[in-house]
């Protein structure tokens, strides 16, 4: 029984993802309407006519090269920002660590529309040009991923036991800069990396503030994209999501051959 | 090769008192135990001494040199920590080569440095390893390389042996009292292991509540104990009541014994007495009997209810026994080389 119930409670777990997905790939790549469809008619129909559809769309290139190029800003602003914050954190005031935990998780207490709205009235009149670039969106989603970013910088210190090395870095007579640069740093490999990969999902999917401050990513391309051709939208949206899976599972296995464990919460 | 001296340390962590009027002086190239129960302080006086907490009050002087203001890394002292705490990016060698250029050795003599270190920890085979790809006896015997290849003042070791398994403890505390015999570097060792303190140490420091209760070699430890939390700390004792005698020494089973206190005539107390001190003579009327007999090998450890009610624990050499019984009426006595008891 027990058994019986840990099995039916995966399969529930994997149909909760995995259905979803497959309605997602049958209406994107299979041209028989649900009504026609029985055990005859499943393997008919299919074309990646679609995917091709959206790739000859040039404002799909441009919008995707706008995704990259933000989530690549995004990490390189949330990592300057905040490993040295939780590198001094740990090592110097870990009685801090509850309090930072808390306060890293405000951004998802406060509502994009206000958070936008906040910011364009403060730089509307003393620096409207930051607005004007599509890369105002950095700072935004920099803040908006910081719970998870924070999170994932914050285990990787704590599985390394940063403070215990730094200590014994100290005891041999190192000065700090050395300690970050050689031996708190290169052990945290996998936790930026686990930060940069939980940036980059982020990005790729961040439809809100783009929207609010009227600019074209990936994300608000695809939704524009998908209201005159819903196929080749949703052809679009399953691709960005498998290859954003494949690339982090490709670096998580990276990392793990390097004899290297990604955690992505300290929680 | 370094004399320590800790006097009148103070630190407490918030309301709780972690050490109080602790002093503690270390000779050159003696290895000292800070041994006590979880939460009694030796941890903090270690890493007050290393140089990672500072000392609400009282000095630490070196050599006779107060470095209580000095910083860690000023004090060319080296850490082995009970974690090994291996630079995970860095292979065995790597790890010592770290320590040896933070304090700036020469790039000439580094290598040759590390090779003796490896060769005399037994890590030749293992020098080009990362610590993930080696046991954890290996890794404390990499962090020991690491922490000696600099030839620090003081070596401080906390806890080091405390996540390994018994085997490779024993072994590698045999190593570490050879090295640092070898090297001569003033040692200081914090543990919760008697056996380990008594086996290795010099001297021991016995800690309770923040205090140093008495420091000493371990056969003075285990034989005159100051206080009743010593003896009961280190090794086994048995409480049996003892009379007050007319010039101030204790009466205890037909024997009169110096205390760690003096008595008043007639006064009635509780001694300590070690289940090795203790002999037993069969007698049909006697008025304590056997409850249990133990064979543990060389020695036969023996429970015996008093006449009050009370159970005393006696080691006999098992050669000795003969037929012990429980059951068995007995009368006790203790040993004639027994001369000075606690008093609790």
């Amino acid at each position: 029984m027990k058994t019986f119930l840990k099995w039916a409670f995966l399969v529930a777990l994997a149909a909760f993802f995995i259905v979803p997905l497959l309605a997602m790939a049958r209406f994107a790549f299979q041209s028989v309407p649900v009504i026609l469809l029985t055990p005859e008619t499943a393997l008919q129909g299919w074309s990646i006519d679609p995917i091709i559809a959206a790739a000859q769309e040039p404002q799909m290139w441009a919008a995707s090269r706008t995704s990259v190029l933000l989530a690549a800003f995004t990490i390189l602003l949330t990592l300057l920002l905040l490993i040295p914050l939780a590198i001094v954190t740990e090592i110097k005031a870990p009685h801090l660590r509850p309090l930072l935990t808390a306060l890293t998780l405000l951004p998802w207490v406060v509502p994009p529309i206000a958070l936008v709205v906040g910011v364009a009235v403060t730089f509307r009149t003393g620096a409207p040009w930051f607005l004007a670039s599509v890369f105002s969106l950095v700072p935004f989603y920099a803040l908006w991923a910081m719970p998870f970013t924070y999170r994932a910088l914050d285990a990787g210190l704590q599985a390394i036991n940063a403070r215990t090395l730094y200590e014994a870095a100290r005891s041999m007579g190192a000065p700090f800069a050395t300690i970050v640069m050689r031996v708190i740093l290169p052990n945290m490999t996998a936790s930026i990396v686990a930060a940069a990969a939980l940036t980059t999902a982020l990005v790729l999917g961040e439809f809100a503030f783009a929207s609010l401050l009227l600019k074209e990513t990936l994300p608000t391309f695809m939704v524009n994209f998908q209201q005159s051709q819903a196929r080749a939208g949703l052809a679009l949206a399953l691709v960005v999501l498998l290859l954003t899976a494949v690339a982090i599972s490709v670096v998580v296995r990276a990392l793990r051959r390097r004899g290297l464990s990604v955690q992505t919460t300290g929680l | 090769m370094a004399s320590v001296d800790m006097q009148n340390i103070r630190k407490a962590f918030g309301p709780s008192v972690a050490l109080e009027d602790f002093s503690i002086d270390i000779r050159s190239g003696e290895l000292v135990c800070l041994l006590g129960p979880s939460g009694c302080g030796k941890t903090t006086a270690l890493r007050i001494l290393a140089g990672f907490e500072r000392a609400d009050s009282g000095d630490v002087s070196v050599d006779r040199k107060d470095i209580t203001k000095v910083a860690v890394e000023k004090r060319n002292f080296s850490m082995v920590f009970q974690d090994y705490s291996l630079f995970p990016n860095m292979t065995a060698r790597g790890n010592i080569n770290f320590a040896l250029k933070s304090r700036k050795v020469h790039a000439g003599e580094r290598a040759s440095i590390i090779d003796r270190m490896l060769a005399v920890t037994s890590l030749e085979d293992q020098a080009d390893k990362f610590p993930h790809q080696m046991s954890g006896g290996q890794k404390q015997r990499v962090a020991l390389a690491r922490a000696i290849a600099t030839s620090p003042r003081v070596l401080l070791l906390d806890e080091p042996l405390s996540a390994l398994d018994a085997k490779v403890r024993e072994s590698l505390r045999e190593e570490i009292r050879r090295l640092q015999r070898e090297i001569g570097v003033t040692t200081v060792f914090v543990t919760h292991d008697q056996h380990e303190a008594l086996a290795i140490a010099d001297r021991v420091g016995v800690m309770s509540n923040g205090r140093l209760e008495q420091i000493a070699t371990p056969r003075e430890l285990y034989e005159t104990p100051v206080n009743s939390f010593v003896a009961t700390f280190i090794g086994s004792i048995n409480k049996v009541p003892a009379i007050g005698t007319s010039d101030g020494k204790w009466e205890c089973w037909g024997s009169v014994l110096t205390g760690s206190r003096s008595s008043t005539p007639g006064e009635s107390v509780v001694v300590g007495v070690r289940p090795e001190d203790i002999r037993v003579k069969r007698e049909v009327n006697g008025p304590a009997s056997l409850t249990d007999v133990s064979f543990l090998g060389p020695i036969t450890r023996v429970s015996i209810r008093l006449d009050r009610g009370e159970t005393v624990v006696v080691d006999l050499m098992s050669a000795e026994c003969g037929d012990l019984r429980p059951e068995q009426a007995v009368r006790l006595s203790l040993r004639p080389e027994v001369h000075r008891v606690v008093v609790f």
